[in-house]
């Protein structure tokens, strides 16, 4: 695997091939194998027809009354959370190496800088290639059993438009790359253009005649293929166009590679000097205390992650005004309505039952900022980052505890801006909801960003940042998959309980729930405690 | 004077890994100890148990009296550190990093600060990923030496210096212990430690194989002589000289490559009887003296020996 560029990078891809690979395509699996409990009755099938008219806006419910049409339209968007890791191993795939100093190696090396960067690409490209045949193929295993319904081109089919999605996006990271000095710049800059295309693509759902605005985005393209609905199949033209994406934004990037300099951006903006070289800043906040850095390093990306937060939680306000009287009659005339919705309340057809349903996501997210933030953490021992400043009179205790204590600050900011913006949207809107618990619902989700922080520094006591987060993604996705796809599956209530958005409940229809909210709280501060002890006694970056 | 840095047979692996093995040494206030050892050699794994940044599997290392381990933060106050990789925050310029340390350290001398940076030459303004490794080396080197600490222990400080700025460093040193503080330094260069030092250890492979005063280094220290001549001259002219170990004729008589030993005044009296195209010397690296003196010899490592 070390005979060429090419072979080495596609090795450098394995595991996160089979994890996500694995990971998507049980997901799947489970599903059609889900199905026929979900369809047991002809009411519930009903049920799911009208509830799929009713998410439109999330995914186009096409044939949902089939198990390749519920599949695809119960995943629908969110199914591009798989987009992560090829964006990040797109704006990894040079900067990453640039900022290691490897690159320069690399190029040392008798090969042309072009060649270079399109061995790694193929390999890239090569990797999602598997990952599809992956999906595809455990998707089929999975709707074996569905008399014929789901056949083996269709799954394959459908992992191969995933990892088309997947390569565009990839691509764009890679493009993005060219023009940013850091790795974590163009990761953000690239989720943020994932999250507008996403958006964009959703609009001519919600607006009419807004087709045209759609089609702007390579989301829009992705969804015109529905190769697990039975008799839809795909639309080549707009796979070959989501290829043809791919092979044009790699094209520029490798276009700008070969012309700028190794570790340098395409556009050098000119940096602002002091007007003395040797001078020492005397006003900067943030590098007067252990606790002031430690905020200060995280501020730029705990900013973006309150506006994605805040945004996303005043625009399911906005949603809630407009899909309102459709849900109400569901709410009330639908048995398996209230069983997809279980965390989200069952009893009352009011605002707040529709808007927790989907105000659960917002938990979601502030978890996954958790998860970066452990990972830096992380990464900070790794490279030797923490050195210099436990060679400074710091106790060990107090540089863990302030780092968690200036995430802790940055988690409570983001749930107040979210809730502030959700209040704000709903008097815009004329939404009636009980304030007290939105805010609730708000600031329960800082026990749950807190927690996985907390399991995030613990697992760091033993594993590399890699598999520290890689632990800690999983965590995630089986959480996600006990509370959201458990019900469906009738999984016993224990197994229920192992999942935090348990605990989490349902604060907008219920208010703060005090008991189980103090179980994550316990939970994140024995994990917490155990991270210290352990902290405090290791070598570090051994 | 009593021992500042006290270390009795500290050993670390790593699982299955060697790292040091029975290290035992003493460094007296105000000494500039050298600490010298081929790369893998066990350095930077001793240094860092002193920093507590590793715990020892056995043995003891004190400073100033107290546990390493135990006593981590008293002991922290006394030192100033330079690592062996300089890992700092990316997006801080020079400036911030060095304002954030003196910060943690509870403030410091600023005028001796500005000093520091005007006699590194460092550039204050420029982010820490901007800087070349040598500048790198340079802010790491004063945010050790800002709080004039009572210990400085720098891992291969020198790294990555101009010779300009190893000579800055040299007198950084030299004032350091004229100031009666102790400097604990690792190198992999013989000549840099013979410099600066007053007293050495050699390890090797995990385990001290000699400590001593500087002077003692004689012994084991090899230099390289080639010579180029106008016209052949026989090898044999400089096989009995003094400090001659090796000879060896190239170039069909037109020079010859000499491995010496201690002056080389004999040499260039004999060569100087000859007309010389070009004379250079060469220091050969730390590994190829260990490979000469301890292994060609058929010898064993020798244990630890004077103090």
């Amino acid at each position: 695997m070390f005979r060429s560029i090419y072979l080495k990078s596609l090795r450098d891809y394995r595991v996160p091939i089979l994890g996500w690979g694995l990971g998507l395509g049980a997901l799947m699996a489970t599903v059609l194998v889900a199905v026929p409990t979900i369809f047991a009755t002809p009411a519930a099938k009903a049920a799911v027809v009208s509830l799929g008219a009713s998410y439109a806006w999330i995914a186009e419910p096409i044939k949902i009354d089939t198990a390749g049409g519920y599949a695809t339209w119960k995943y629908g968007i969110t199914i591009l959370v798989v987009v992560i890791w090829p964006l990040l191993a797109g704006t990894g795939m040079l900067r990453g190496e640039e900022e290691r100093g490897s690159l320069d190696v690399l190029l040392a090396a008798p090969r042309g800088r072009v060649r270079v960067v399109l061995e790694k690409l193929a390999a890239l490209w090569t990797a999602l290639l598997i990952f599809g045949v992956i999906v595809g193929l455990l998707t089929f295993a999975g709707g074996a059993k569905l008399n014929g319904e789901v056949t083996l081109g269709g799954t394959l089919g459908f992992g191969i438009n995933l990892a088309l999605i997947c390569a565009v996006f990839g691509s764009v990271g890679f493009l993005v790359s060219q023009f940013t000095q850091e790795r974590r710049t163009a990761s953000g800059l690239t989720a943020a253009l994932l999250l507008v295309a996403i958006v964009v693509d959703m609009v001519h759902r919600v607006v009419a005649n807004t087709e045209w605005l759609s089609r702007l985005s390579p989301v829009y393209y992705y969804n015109l293929s529905k190769p697990l609905v039975p008799g839809y199949g795909v639309n080549l033209g707009a796979m070959v166009f989501l290829a043809a994406l791919t092979g044009v934004f790699a094209g520029a990037g490798v276009w700008f590679f070969a012309r700028r300099d190794v570790g340098g951006v395409v556009f050098q903006l000119p940096s602002r000097r002091p007007s003395s070289t040797r001078a020492l800043p005397t006003s900067d906040w943030s590098l007067r205390s252990l606790y002031a850095r430690s905020l200060g390093m995280i501020t730029p990306s705990t900013l973006w992650w309150t506006l994605i937060i805040a945004l996303l939680g005043a625009w399911l306000v906005i949603i809630v005004k407009q899909t309102e009287t459709q849900l109400r009659s569901l709410l009330q005339g639908s048995n398996y309505f209230a069983q997809v919705i279980k965390l989200g309340g069952t009893d009352t057809a009011t605002n707040e039952a529709i808007l927790s349903a989907l105000f659960l996501f917002l938990p979601i997210l502030l978890m996954a900022f958790a998860v970066t933030q452990a990972n830096r953490w992380s990464a900070d021992e790794e490279e030797g980052l923490l050195d210099i400043v436990l060679s400074t009179p710091q106790p060990r205790l107090r540089v863990l505890l302030v780092r968690f204590a200036a995430l802790a600050t940055a988690t409570i900011f983001i749930s107040v801006v979210t809730l502030f913006a959700a209040a704000s949207a709903a008097a815009a809107y004329g939404v009636t909801l009980d304030y007290g618990n939105l805010a609730a619902a708000s600031l329960s989700m800082i026990p749950l960003g807190l927690l996985v922080a907390a399991l995030g520094y613990l697992f760091s006591g033993w594993l590399r940042a890699a598999f520290d987060t890689g632990l800690l993604s999983f965590l995630l996705v089986i959480w996600f998959f006990i509370s959201f796809i458990g019900p469906s599956l009738k999984l016993p209530d224990v197994v229920e309980k192992l999942s935090p958005f348990f605990y989490y409940g349902t604060p907008l229809i219920h208010g703060v729930q005090l008991g189980d909210l103090l179980v994550v709280v316990a939970v994140g501060a024995a994990a917490l405690a155990l991270a210290s002890y352990r902290f405090a006694r290791k070598d570090i970056a051994v | 004077m009593a021992a500042i840095i006290e270390v009795e047979k500290l050993t670390k692996s790593y699982g299955g890994t060697r790292g040091i093995v029975d290290v035992t040494f003493q460094i007296e206030e105000g000494e500039v100890f050298g600490f010298l050892g081929p790369n893998g050699a066990g350095k930077t794994t001793t240094i860092r148990v002193l920093m507590a940044l590793l715990r020892a599997d056995s043995g003891t290392a004190r400073i100033a009296g107290l546990d390493v381990w135990e006593k981590s933060l008293e002991v922290k106050r006394l030192i100033g550190y330079v690592p062996g990789e300089p890992a700092l925050d990316r997006n801080l310029t020079g400036g911030q990093i060095l304002e954030y340390f003196a910060n943690l350290r509870g403030g410091v001398d600023r005028a001796y600060l500005k000093t520091l940076i005007e006699r590194l030459d460092l550039d204050t303004s420029r982010k820490f990923r901007q800087y070349s490794t040598g500048n790198k080396r340079k802010v790491v080197l004063i945010q050790a030496f800002m709080h004039r600490p009572r210990v400085l222990i720098l891992d291969e400080p020198t790294s990555g210096l101009d010779p300009l700025n190893q000579q800055e460093f040299d007198g950084m040193v030299k004032e350091a212990r004229e100031e009666g503080r102790t400097v604990f330094l690792s190198s992999h260069v013989l000549s840099e430690v013979e410099k600066t030092c007053t007293r050495v250890a050699i390890i090797r492979d995990g385990g001290i194989v000699r400590i001593g005063g500087v002077h003692e280094l004689n012994d084991i220290k090899r230099y390289e002589i080639t010579i180029t001549f106008a016209n052949p001259v026989p090898a044999e002219t400089f096989k009995a000289l003094e400090g001659v170990t090796e000879v060896e004729p190239l170039d069909h008589g037109h020079g010859v490559r000499l491995a010496m030993q201690g002056s080389a005044d004999a040499v260039i009296k004999a060569a100087a009887r000859y007309s010389v195209v070009s004379l250079t010397s060469y220091e050969p690296s730390l590994e190829d003296i260990f490979l000469r003196y301890y292994e060609r010899d058929g010898q064993a490592p020798k244990e630890a020996v004077g103090v």
